[in-house]
């Protein structure tokens, strides 16, 4: 033991030096060795403990933490400094007060300090829109300049009526590769085609789910081949066809029913014939109608008959509402004047 | 009612205008348009003679139980009855359609409106559920007239004694066509219609087809004479008429779905709603509680008859039916209150007045239902 060693030593030291100085330098000297001696015992400790106490345990010296980084943040700092790089969340690097997980019992989500669920998730704090500035700052060097012409979004729709969309994938892993960079989706709107009426219901019955109604975009995704180029060339080619083919009539679209229709039309259909067999058999009832172009122009003819046509083209065409149900039903008793 | 003095006093009062006789000119427009939101009492042989199934049960219920039928009446219905008054009866008959949610009243309005028509001497053909033709059959027998058709002899003669309980006045009046039933029997032209509704009634057989006479008998006959005994008008009220063209839950033999094209009674009562005859008017309520295959929410007219049916029932004339609005609530809650159907203490306050408008949204049906637990 270190301390057997150093006492005797003292006692002689004490000998030795009562001649020389004094008591002054005595205690000075046994202070320097008591500090020592608590500083030697507390590593001489600690060393035994690994050597011998190993089993029970380690109690490490507890190094006390700083404050965190958030306390001398200021305002205005340059939070890219912070995060330049994507990094796990720092709850000391952190300054916002956020909780995040399941609430403790009668509780709130925990606090941030120590807290896994905000270390798991990605975040995006090294994202903000001063360090996307600052990419952009990096990287205009390399760009060219938008065309001056275009400053508008209707002139670029106006010019470029069809839009191109892929995505590029960056990754560090075993491989570079990642196989959806091949899908490329194609936009373009059909009032920007040139389509009369007959090729524009064709096209749309073509492209079936691929065109949305309520924006006018018809919308082909190709990913059937193995490269971006081919994929695009490909949805041109679709695109080109689709057009080409809707221009085109065929001898089989004569057999076009009302089952086919995309819209309901009034002329020719049931609903026509009946109003015309009623306001005839209201008119001349016990005598044979012989249906005349003359008097069935007539009788088509007559505002009530057009009112009634309007409302059941909005009754089918736009859907079946309180309000419509109550122009028809205004209608309706017009022609049959009650 | 002696309880709470200021209120008793304003619901005696009230209970005064509560309730009106039927009486002979009760179909008055100015009379009904003051009565509206107040309930008249259907004499009981009318009720019997009427109605044997056409009222919606819970009503029949309550008629039991207060010994009296009430019926409120409500803008709907005179509607309804303003239309048939203005209709002009030499020309082809007017398809008015009832459709609202579940549980407004439409079949409520609708036996409303058969009552006028029936107080006016008008023949009545009432089907008081169409549903209950496509759904449920136990017996469904092939067609004897025609191969590819079926019958179902329980409910074609279960409704031809219903006819004819409502109609027998008419029984003797009508005079018939020849009709050939089998090689043996045959019905001679000239004889009444009451013969042919008893032979109907009798042979289960060849009752659907018997059904299917009557109407053509009638859709003929109509109007047609003008003058003399054989006049008059026919009211046809089909309950349910999306029964009509929807779906059933019949299986043929070889298990597969019947069309309601292959019934025979759907198939004469399909001929009965066009308006190829004259003489008469066309009265039907649209009803999802009963119909096979449709959503709860659907309750506009092109939703319940469907792309068939609508383009087969127009030009219709549409009458809404709607919830109670303020005073009809107020009315409704009164007649309870008269007859001490609510017995819970609470009701009679003004909190349970607004509870009750709460819970039940001034529906008349759910209101019924809530009112029948207090």
């Amino acid at each position: 033991m270190a301390a057997s060693v150093t006492r005797p030593a003292l006692s002689s030291l004490c000998k030795i030096n009562s001649n020389i100085n004094g008591i002054y330098s005595l205690t000075s000297f046994s202070r320097r060795i008591s500090i020592s001696s608590v500083l030697s015992t507390s590593a001489v400790t600690t060393e035994t403990e690994a050597a011998g106490r190993g089993v029970r345990g380690q109690r490490r010296s507890k190094r006390q933490a700083g404050e965190p980084r958030t306390e001398r943040m200021t305002v205005d700092q340059d939070w890219t400094a912070v995060y330049p790089t994507a990094a796990s969340f720092k709850p000391s690097a952190v300054p916002l007060p956020v909780r995040m997980g399941y609430p403790v019992k009668r509780g709130v989500p925990p606090a941030k300090k120590g807290n896994l669920e905000l270390i798991k998730i990605p975040n995006f704090l090294h994202l903000t829109p001063v360090a996307i500035k600052k990419h952009c700052e990096a990287l205009k060097q390399f760009c060219t300049e938008w065309p001056s012409a275009l400053d508008s979004d209707e002139k670029c729709v106006k010019h470029f009526p069809i839009q191109v969309q892929s995505k590029e994938f960056v990754s560090a892993g075993l491989s570079l590769r990642n196989p959806d960079v091949r899908i490329v989706t194609l936009k373009v709107k059909l009032s920007s085609l040139n389509l009369d009426d007959h090729a524009r219901k064709k096209m749309i019955k073509l492209s079936e789910e691929r065109y949305c109604k309520d924006t006018d975009t018809l919308t082909i995704t190709t990913d059937s081949c193995p490269l971006r180029q081919q994929n695009y060339d490909y949805a041109m080619y679709l695109l080109t066809v689709l057009y080409h083919e809707s221009w085109k009539t065929e001898a089989w679209e004569q057999e076009k029913t009302r089952a086919d229709m995309e819209e309901y039309e009034w002329e020719d259909s049931p609903s026509q014939k009946k109003v015309l067999d009623t306001l005839l058999r209201m008119r001349a009832l016990g005598a044979k109608d012989e249906v005349e172009e003359g008097t069935r122009e007539e009788l088509l003819g007559q505002p009530a008959v057009q009112e009634y046509r309007d409302t059941m083209l909005r009754l089918k065409n736009e859907g079946e509402t309180e309000e419509n149900l109550q122009q028809y039903k205004e209608a309706v008793k017009k022609l049959f004047n009650i | 009612s002696s309880t709470d003095g200021p209120k008793s006093a304003h619901f005696d009062i009230c209970s005064k205008n509560l309730k009106y006789k039927f009486s002979e000119n009760a179909f008055n427009t100015n009379i009904l348009k003051r009565h509206s939101g107040q309930y008249y009492t259907l004499p009981p042989t009318h009720i019997q003679k009427l109605f044997p199934y056409g009222l919606p049960p819970r009503f029949q219920l309550q008629i039991k139980t207060f010994n009296e039928g009430c019926v409120m009446v409500r803008p709907p219905a005179l509607e309804l009855i303003s239309y048939l008054k203005r209709a002009d009866y030499s020309k082809p008959p007017l398809r008015y359609v009832l459709y609202g949610d579940i549980g407004t009243g439409k079949t409520m309005s609708l036996c409303h409106a058969l009552h006028y028509c029936y107080s006016q001497g008008w023949l009545i053909v009432h089907v008081p559920d169409a549903h209950l033709w496509v759904k449920n059959c136990k017996e469904l027998l092939p067609s004897s007239s025609r191969p590819s058709r079926f019958d179902q002899p329980i409910q074609a003669s279960q409704w031809l004694k219903n006819f004819k309980i409502t109609n027998e006045r008419f029984l003797s009046k009508v005079q018939l066509e020849r009709y050939v039933w089998t090689k043996r029997e045959s019905t001679e032209k000239g004889q009444p219609l009451g013969e042919l509704i008893d032979q109907g009634v009798n042979r289960m057989k060849s009752s659907s087809d018997v059904v299917g006479a009557v109407l053509r008998e009638l859709r003929l006959q109509a109007g047609g004479a003008t003058e003399g005994e054989g006049a008059f008008k026919l009211a046809v009220a089909v309950d349910g008429v999306n029964a009509l063209w929807g779906k059933t839950s019949l299986k043929k033999e070889d298990r597969t779905m019947c069309e309601p094209e292959e019934l025979t009674l759907i198939h004469n009562l399909r001929k009965m709603m066009k308006n190829n005859w004259s003489g008469g008017a066309i009265l039907t309520a649209l009803s999802q509680t009963g119909s096979v295959f449709k959503p709860r929410s659907a309750y506009l007219p092109s939703e319940l008859l469907g792309e068939e049916g609508f383009d087969n029932m127009e030009p219709f004339v549409p009458v809404s039916v709607s919830n109670y609005n303020e005073k009809e609530f107020e009315s409704c809650y009164l007649y309870y209150l008269d007859r001490n159907w609510l017995q819970h203490p609470h009701s009679r306050s003004e909190e349970g007045k607004k509870e009750l408008i709460f819970l039940s949204n001034k529906n008349p049906s759910i209101l019924e239902r809530l009112c029948a637990f207090l």
